[in-house]
């Protein structure tokens, strides 16, 4: 699949950053084209991947923001946006559409230009283009309080209900201990980029000369078209140094399915590894069988592939998810010394995680209503004396 | 963030002088050079170091009643402030606002000229421009009698619902806080004793308001910008700033050193991070409970904002998340912001706490109960106010 990417504030723009790095790491080509856009200039200098004049710093001239965030505050990342909606749109008229099957945009929730601006950039896009657009949204942590959480919970609706996935990161199940600050994001990063562009980039290549197994981008945009929430799976193992002879014997690296090199332990190795990536940590915690449809892509050298395994896990998974929208395909990776799987549950209906953020959010929003309309009177009483004695002095 | 300064009477006008110096001596710019003093006087007052005499406007020289200043007449502070407000008005033009994000007023508030003309020219900047102004508010000690009370008492119930946020810097505590000075109190001393509660003041609003300079190597994970500040201090009242630092190799010293550049050390590593978050969290409780510069009750506080600095290997995710999820619940509120603030090369670890709309602060109710009872007292013995001795 090829991608135009759109990361919307601090946390969405470095996740597409790490997206690109991750692909110029392992040779592939997902992202056609990037933006970040955020509105404050310092996270702005921050990107390694994305070219300086693919950056865009949004709301410089407005009063609330002036190049320096907005605080948190998601009414304000909404106002900020939607008045320079027109400056996105001149960015945007740069993507060549024809070259992109879809668009993904990025972005934290908890904060307030991910998650209030991020919805205003989709229905920009939304607007311009026919392709799909995608959301990669980064939901806070409990530990991250209360404001965060209600930041999210708002933003949310307003995502699922604008894009036509919402593929869901928890930021929560995928705390780390012992890190500094800085490493914990950068690694939290760069697992999701992994999973995302492994799952997303399968079926770029032109080429043709491929596993009758592979996957395709309509496979992708099928299996992603349920306007739902959705999490991702993964699971990778190193691939054992095949002796030069034995490629060649099995005719090089155009292996084909039929090869009968499709024997029995590497099915099972691409099962399990199936298996493995369903039952791993999912960037969205999730009940399994609640997905409406799966997709994966096994990824790796081909000389590795089994149509038998992907049978098997075919079937296995139409068990696990209860239901027969299942895909499973290959996505050639010539070279790699990594066979790995990425599973796509698509319209998950049961993420605790979403209950637990509601309910958080909901107790936060009782308690600013109770502080906002306690503010004036605390305040009043805090510089009255007693009994009133004392006048102001002007 | 970009604020102008403007010191009102002779407190406001040192402590401007204080920030201004320490702006010189770090990396951190908040005024950029828009700065500018304001005193009622008949001479111009010279114990400024770093305020170029052209940013220092003397007012009142002409009207009667002002002789040295107004000597905590803040009445008569009030009269010269409108009287003289072209005079205030042409010095205030020189600010070049366009490119500020607000305006910072600094002034003692035991004193005629902060408590009084710092009202009026609080009330006046928020008619000129649609931007924050904030208001850095020093009250006085009990030892400055209770006129100095009552001016602090009066002036607060103009100034608070006025400015945008009223920062509060309680005198009294803070030299406790430093640990003393001399018994003697000699004039020295007590010049000293302001000196370095002033610097310590100073060093902590450019904490929280300044950023450093463009060295990417100091944009955090989380880097808080002005829009964080202005949003943490929007619901307006009174505010209170925390800070506590540590120094790194206090505990480990040399051996801790060398273990850390020893191969193999590594194995080290995840002790110490823990340390390292525990470390914080107890900074952070520092802060929260003895060095904010205006005690307060901090489950009272509306909203919060938490910075940390330090070298960015030290500053753990976990020590990170526990301060703030330590300062949610002590502030029994959800609207707390945190940020990091690496400093690389550095050897300490601080922790700035900002508390907006503080609203239990039992200072705040001596004071205005001292105000009360010396007011009766005027009004009753039906004297001029005088010094009075506690």
């Amino acid at each position: 699949m090829k991608l135009a990417t759109i990361g919307v504030g601090n946390a969405g723009s470095k996740v597409v950053d790490r997206m690109v790095e991750f692909e110029s790491k392992t040779n592939r080509s997902l992202c056609r084209h990037v933006h970040a856009i955020n509105t404050a200039r310092t996270d702005l200098a921050k990107p390694e991947y994305i070219p300086e004049e693919q950056r865009v710093l949004v709301g410089d001239t407005n009063q609330k923001s002036k190049g320096h965030g907005v605080g948190g505050d998601v009414e304000i990342g909404a106002e900020v946006m939607s008045a320079d909606v027109d400056e996105i749109r001149r960015a945007f008229d740069d993507i060549e559409i024809h070259n992109v099957d879809a668009i993904l945009v990025a972005a934290g929730l908890g904060g307030g230009t991910g998650s209030g601006g991020g919805p205003v950039v989709i229905d920009a896009l939304q607007d311009m283009y026919d392709e799909p657009v995608y959301a990669l949204g980064i939901l806070p942590g409990e530990y991250e309080g209360g404001r965060p959480a209600l930041n999210a919970a708002r933003s949310l609706q307003s995502f699922v209900n604008k894009v036509d996935n919402f593929i869901g990161f928890d930021n929560d199940a995928w705390r780390a201990r012992e890190q500094t600050i800085q490493e914990g994001y950068e690694e939290m990063n760069r697992e999701l980029a992994a999973r995302i562009v492994t799952l997303l980039a399968a079926g770029e290549t032109d080429d043709t000369d491929v596993a009758e197994n592979a996957m395709d981008s309509s496979d992708i945009i099928r299996t992603l078209a349920t306007d739902g929430v959705s999490s991702i799976g993964y699971a990778a193992t190193a691939v054992d140094a095949q002796p030069e002879g034995l490629l060649d014997r099995w005719g090089g690296s155009g292996a084909s399915a039929e090869d009968p090199l499709d024997d029995a332990s590497q099915a099972k190795k691409i099962k399990s590894l199936v298996r493995r990536a369903t039952n791993s940590r999912l960037t969205l915690p999730c009940e399994v069988s609640s997905a409406e449809r799966v997709l994966v892509v096994v990824s790796g050298p081909p000389s590795e592939f089994s149509r038998k395994g992907i049978e098997s896990a075919r079937q296995w998974l139409e068990q696990e998810a209860g239901t027969v929208e299942i895909l499973v395909g290959d996505d050639p990776r010539e070279g790699s010394s990594r066979l790995a799987a990425a599973v796509l549950l698509s319209n998950v209906s049961d993420a605790p995680r979403i209950e637990t953020l509601q309910n958080q959010a909901v107790d936060a929003q009782e308690q600013i209503a109770e502080q906002e309309a306690a503010r004036e009177e605390k305040i009043n009483d805090l510089i009255t004396d007693e009994n009133d004695d004392l006048d102001p002095v002007i | 963030m970009k604020l102008a300064l403007v010191g009102v009477g002779g407190a406001g006008a040192r402590v401007v002088d204080a920030i201004r110096g320490a702006e010189a001596d770090g990396d951190r710019q908040l005024c950029y050079g828009n700065l500018l003093t304001v005193d009622i006087s008949r001479t111009l007052g010279g114990d400024l170091d770093h305020v170029p005499r052209e940013q220092r406007v003397t007012i009142g020289d002409t009207h009667r009643g002002v002789d040295d200043g107004v000597d905590g007449d803040q009445d008569l502070a009030v009269e010269v402030a409108r009287a003289d407000a072209p005079e205030i008005q042409r010095a205030l033009d020189t600010i070049t606002m366009r490119t500020l994000d607000g305006v910072l007023v600094v002034a003692g508030l035991g004193g005629g000229t902060g408590s009084g003309a710092g009202a009026v020219l609080v009330e006046r900047l928020q008619e000129l421009y649609d931007k924050p102004v904030y208001v850095l508010g020093m009250l006085p000690g009990v030892d400055e009698g209770s006129h100095a009370a009552l001016n602090a008492a009066r002036s607060l119930r103009s100034i608070v619902p006025a400015a945008d946020s009223t920062l509060l810097f309680d005198n009294d505590r803070w030299v406790d806080a430093d640990g003393g000075t001399d018994a003697d109190g000699n004039a020295d001393a007590t010049e000293e004793r302001y000196g370095r509660a002033n610097r310590e003041l100073a060093s902590r609003v450019l904490t929280l308001f300044a950023r450093g300079g463009p060295d990417p190597s100091s944009i955090g994970a989380n880097t808080l910008d002005a829009s964080d500040v202005v949003r943490t201090l929007s619901p307006g009242g009174v505010a209170s700033i925390g800070h506590a630092a540590i120094e790194l190799d206090d505990d480990g010293g040399l051996l801790s050193w060398l273990l850390s550049i020893l191969p193999g050390s590594r194995e080290r590593e995840t002790s110490d991070e823990r340390t390292d978050a525990g470390k914080i969290q107890s900074l952070v409780g520092q802060a929260l409970n003895s060095r904010l510069t205006l005690p307060c009750e901090v489950s009272s506080a509306e909203r919060a904002l938490v910075v940390l600095s330090g070298p960015p290997e030290k500053l753990s995710r976990r020590g990170f998340e526990s301060a703030r999820q330590l300062i949610e619940e002590e502030t029994n509120t959800v609207e707390v912001l945190a940020g990091d603030d690496p400093q690389v090369g550095s050897s300490t670890v601080a922790a700035t706490v900002l508390l907006s709309n503080v609203t239990s602060v039992p200072r705040i109710d001596s004071m205005q109960r001292d105000a009360v009872e010396h007011e009766r007292e005027r009004v009753g013995d039906a004297v001029p106010a005088s010094e009075e001795s506690d």
